[in-house]
């Protein structure tokens, strides 16, 4: 890839379980203020751990009103030159099954309300955006709109763009990862030798992505995209895709290993990807960059991830601060510098991990310009 | 507005009114619990990634509805209070048709999947000819699987209930020879899939084929 424009996000805004806007959300990383609790309602006689939205109005009118704080914050009087890029893995499956439970019949489901669209429509009928597409690649879903906002701006095809990472709970979601065994009935430990399980949770993550910079923006450096190529739900043993990810990132922000100053890990806290994704990092990084999974207090967001974890690497190099895994006691890969104290220290490059199903992999360098 | 030009390398389309039966599965995936274990949208996807001759590169896939059967059956079995089987909730991600053909060629280049309602085939069109910048021959593909019990009541798509389209593309500075349209001239296909249909229908073997993406 040909760079040819630098891409900066420069503005940003955010609700999830660990808060309901950014500066919350970054308080309760620093503090291990965790916003996952055990809930009984979603699936039968279990109680998994989740991370549900703590607001008052639904889920379309806050992801509405998180794109409106987003406008407010910025430059622009509307987007009506701005490409929406929606990442999200199950768009309107509540509303379906609220429906289909109900009455079991599909004759009530409103096709449109049901697909992945359905979030930029409900977006299109408050804004005047100059077009949209949406991501659906599970858990990568919105890092990967993040990638695609960095390659049409780098290659100067667009003028601005809004990445809306958004997924809401559902039954599905939570009965079919505990179908997979692979939900905690507590806040998950990323990279612990008694991590049993990951959280799932919901969240909306909204950056807007230009080519000129504003006062305390931060540079997306870099995209780099890889596919395991060898199951449907468990990576690579020894994260040969996460490695190749992370290699590729490297090269398209024309950085080296060294560079980086904190992995802002996929760390779901289960037993496969952690293991991989802790293989791969020993791999490619010699010198032991910090580490760090946030997933103990956001739970794992699914489509929304990769935006929602764009924005906590954003603030980790404004603030300069890298969190402590607060919920680490003792990691099972003693190679990679996992720290279980608040870090101050000088922060050029961010990277940061999504990993889904199917393999799909994505990492992301972000920068910092002052 | 910027366009892009491509070059529709090689071409391909499958349709069928209710379950597509010309797939050659048996053969393209010899191992039957690796086929077992496929969905109608990565059968169809291995299938035309089969007729354009592509085992490696990157690959845009789209669908507006994903892989519905699995999705109908997990719905079902929360409505009924059973456990959701866990190859059911693996299968009902929306990247699951490609993931599988990468696993089956071996394929670890970038797979991104575009769900964009009625514009999934055009955005598929966009993004392809977004990433054909950087000089590599890309597949596109989009594929809907609609064939679930009671579909009937609720489908808006079109009459056929599996279309998949592939081309296999590559960026182009040549003269475009094809229009681009999303006109409705058959009934039968899904809006989600219409702008890449029509543009199979034009192309033509004896001749260079080239369409202009407008982003």
């Amino acid at each position: 890839m040909k760079t040819k424009n630098r891409v900066y996000i420069t503005s940003t805004s955010s609700v999830s379980c660990a808060g309901n806007n950014n500066q919350i959300l970054f308080q309760n990383i620093l503090t291990g203020t965790t916003g996952i609790k055990q809930d009984c309602k979603y699936f039968f006689n279990a109680t998994p751990a989740i991370g549900k939205l703590d607001t008052q109005a639904t889920f379309f009118d806050t992801l509405i009103l998180e794109c409106q704080k987003v406008l407010e914050q910025s430059q622009l009087e509307n987007y009506k030159k701005t490409l929406l890029i929606i990442g999200s893995s199950v768009g309107g499956m509540k509303t379906t099954e609220d429906i289909y439970i109900d009455t079991k019949e599909y004759a009530n489901i409103n096709p449109d309300k049901h697909h992945i669209q359905v979030i930029a429509n409900c977006l299109n009928e408050v804004f005047d955006f100059y077009d949209d597409i949406s991501f659906s690649t599970a858990c990568t879903s919105s890092a990967n709109a993040i990638g695609y906002a960095y390659e049409v701006l780098s290659k100067g095809l667009y003028e601005n763009v809004l990445v809306v990472g958004a997924d809401s709970l559902s039954q599905t979601t939570v009965g079919g990862f505990l179908s997979l065994g692979v939900l905690s009935p507590n806040p998950c430990k990323p990279f612990d030798e008694a991590r049993d399980g990951m959280n799932v949770s919901e969240a909306i993550a909204c950056l807007l992505i230009e080519t000129v910079p504003k006062e305390g923006s931060i540079e997306v450096c870099g995209v780099g995209y890889s596919s395991d190529a060898y199951h449907m739900t468990h990576p690579k043993p020894k994260g040969e895709g996460a490695y190749k990810a992370m290699e590729k990132a490297l090269k398209e922000a024309n950085l080296t290993t060294y560079d980086i100053d904190y992995i802002n890990a996929h760390g779901t806290g289960t037993e496969a990807n952690d293991s991989a994704e802790a293989d791969a990092i020993v791999s490619l990084f010699p010198h032991k960059p910090y580490v760090g999974a946030t997933k103990s207090i956001t739970g794992h967001t699914l489509g929304a991830a990769g935006a929602l974890e764009a924005i906590i690497s954003s603030m980790v190099i404004d603030k300069q601060m890298i969190p402590a895994n607060h919920a680490l006691e003792s990691a099972t890969n003693k190679e990679i510098n996992l720290t279980n104290e608040l870090q101050d220290k000088k922060i050029h490059y961010v990277m940061s991990n999504s990993f889904a199903f199917g393999g799909n992999n994505c990492s992301l360098i972000f920068g910092n310009i002052k | 507005m910027t366009s892009i030009r491509l070059e529709i390398i090689e071409s391909a389309f499958v349709y069928a009114p209710q379950e597509i039966d010309v797939l050659n599965i048996k053969n393209l995936v010899p191992k039957m619990m690796t086929r077992r274990r496929l969905t109608r949208a990565a059968k169809i996807s291995i299938y035309l990634s089969n007729e354009v001759s592509f085992d490696k590169g990157r690959i845009v896939y789209g669908s507006s509805f994903g892989e519905l059967p699995a999705t109908a059956s997990i719905l079902n079995a929360i409505s009924d209070k059973e456990p959701i089987s866990p190859t059911h909730f693996q299968n009902s991600v929306y990247n699951t048709a490609i993931s599988y053909l990468s696993i089956l060629n071996k394929n670890e280049e970038e797979l991104i999947t575009i769900s964009s309602g009625d514009k999934t085939a055009l955005n598929v069109l966009k993004t392809g000819a977004v990433k054909a910048l950087d000089g590599d021959t890309l597949l596109l593909l989009v594929t809907e699987t609609l064939n679930i019990e009671g579909i009937e009541k609720v489908n808006t798509c079109g009459q056929y209930l599996e279309y998949g389209v592939a081309l296999k593309v590559r960026l182009s500075n040549e003269k475009p020879t094809l229009k681009y349209s999303d006109v409705d001239e058959d009934s039968t296909v899904p809006n989600s899939v219409r702008a890449m249909y029509n543009i199979t229908k034009q192309c033509r073997r004896d001749k260079v084929n080239i369409i202009e993406v407008q982003l």
